[in-house]
């Protein structure tokens, strides 16, 4: 790894469960860290995340699992195929599944749209249940689609912000899922995601001779050197996430 | 080709593969089928050696028809890269599908997991059947590429590697390539 990419001291490390990935990022994610996971439809966003999950709760680290984009009867269907996923993890508590939809529902609040009282009120939520949960691991999936539910831009600009100066004090590491258009650039749909995350990763796919290859990029991550190369990703039921490095030709 | 030849051809490339990490067979078109079924025939007779073949020539369906004993030995694994693009779908426990040729890092992926599960005390060897059949679905730079992190990666796990490739259809490409092995071996008619 390139010494001009050593940015300080390295941290304390969180594991991802995906062990390239880790190597990559010299041990994993420094602790606390709020990261972006960044990609289309389909790019292995949710994936990532649960064997994040898996991987910490194996370790004796709780986690918790925000979705509003799917239901967790789906959700759990999903994960059962892979060999990472245990049942036991989400029964003994040790992986925690909280559909946002429905804390919506029983706060009252409109499933559709979100005041910025409403957006203030779930963001109290989000960071009650990780304080009394003592989740060490954060996983909300995804930013983009708690952020559709707000109005206006600058609703969205408070809202991330606040998001972030929450994430920060809980000490937890944090994984935000952002969702783009395929064969883009950006980072998140707001352009402001990111500018609240000490991490970014890119899950992206190249083409080549017609047939589209995953990849995955750590583009950013403070507080530890990381190797910014594409690698070729690859997801099966056995191993999950796996990474080799992308040829280059 | 004659038994007789083949035996010997068998001998050599065993012989061969076994002092050098890595040979390369140019073998004509018209024995190639041959000899690739002499070589899988030489696996399925040995006990202390473990055998990964990847096949981008023929499908891992057309070639348990010819070895119906294939699924029975647990020394033997195909990474077979051709079915599933052709939409061929079958499952054995023996055989593991790529979903394409071109997925180049997926083939080495699939390898690297094979091989981290196989016992310390076996000799390990990798097949590439063939080098010529990878060429038609991908860029030659990309093959070349793919090569150079195959050989390292066999020399850095120690395992013997063996890559054929038809002669009718050397290029300047293949030649490069080719050449990256410790050994060649050029089969002739007249080989014996």
């Amino acid at each position: 790894m390139a010494e001009s990419e050593v940015v300080g001291k390295d941290k304390e490390k969180c594991t991802t469960g995906i062990e390239e990935l880790d190597i990559q990022m010299n041990g994993g994610i420094p602790v606390g860290s709020t990261v972006l996971i960044t990609g289309s439809s389909g790019s292995g966003k949710t994936t990532l995340c649960m064997q994040y999950l898996a991987d910490g709760a194996k370790k004796g680290e709780r986690g918790v699992f925000f979705t509003i984009t799917e239901p967790l009867f789906k959700l759990t269907k999903n994960l059962e195929g892979f060999a990472f996923y245990d049942k036991k993890l989400v029964e003994s508590g040790m992986v925690n599944l909280i559909d946002l939809r429905i804390i919506s529902e029983r706060l009252g609040l409109d499933a559709e749209k979100y005041t910025v009282e409403d957006a203030s009120a779930l963001l109290d939520i989000l960071k009650d249940i990780a304080e009394e949960l003592d989740v060490k691991r954060l996983v909300i999936d995804s930013i983009t689609a708690l952020c559709y539910r707000l109005q206006t831009r600058e609703m969205i600009r408070d809202f991330i912000f606040k998001l972030g100066t929450s994430l920060a004090a809980m000490k937890c590491t944090t994984l935000l899922t952002s969702e783009v258009p395929p064969r883009t650039f950006k980072y998140s749909q707001y352009e402001i995601e990111e500018f609240i995350s000490d991490g970014i990763i890119f899950l992206g796919d190249v083409e080549r001779k017609g047939d589209l290859i995953r990849t995955l990029q750590v583009v950013k991550m403070r507080g530890t050197s990381h190797n910014r190369s594409k690698f070729a990703m690859s997801i099966s039921s056995k191993r999950g996430i796996e990474l080799l490095p992308l040829l280059k030709s | 080709m004659t038994d007789t030849m083949l035996e010997g051809l068998k001998d050599r490339i065993s012989k061969s593969a076994k002092i050098h990490q890595s040979v390369g067979i140019i073998v004509p078109m018209n024995n190639y089928a041959d000899l690739s079924e002499a070589i899988i025939d030489h696996m399925m007779n040995t006990k202390d050696d473990f055998w990964v073949y990847i096949t981008i020539t023929k499908s891992f369906d057309t070639i348990i028809k010819k070895f119906k004993s294939l699924s029975d030995h647990k020394n033997i694994k195909f990474i077979d890269c051709i079915s599933r693009a052709a939409g061929i779908v079958r499952s054995d426990n023996n055989c593991i599908y790529v979903e394409s040729p071109a997925m180049l890092e997926k083939i080495l992926m699939e390898m690297i997991n094979i091989l981290h599960e196989i016992k310390d005390d076996l000799n390990k060897y990798i097949i590439i059947d063939s080098l010529s059949s990878l060429m038609i679905y991908n860029n030659p730079e990309t093959v070349n590429e793919f090569f150079q992190h195959f050989i390292n990666k066999t020399r850095a796990e120690d395992v013997h590697s063996i890559s054929l490739v038809v002669e009718e259809e050397m290029d300047e490409y293949i030649n490069r390539i080719i050449f990256l092995n410790e050994k060649i071996i050029k089969v002739r008619e007249s080989f014996i």
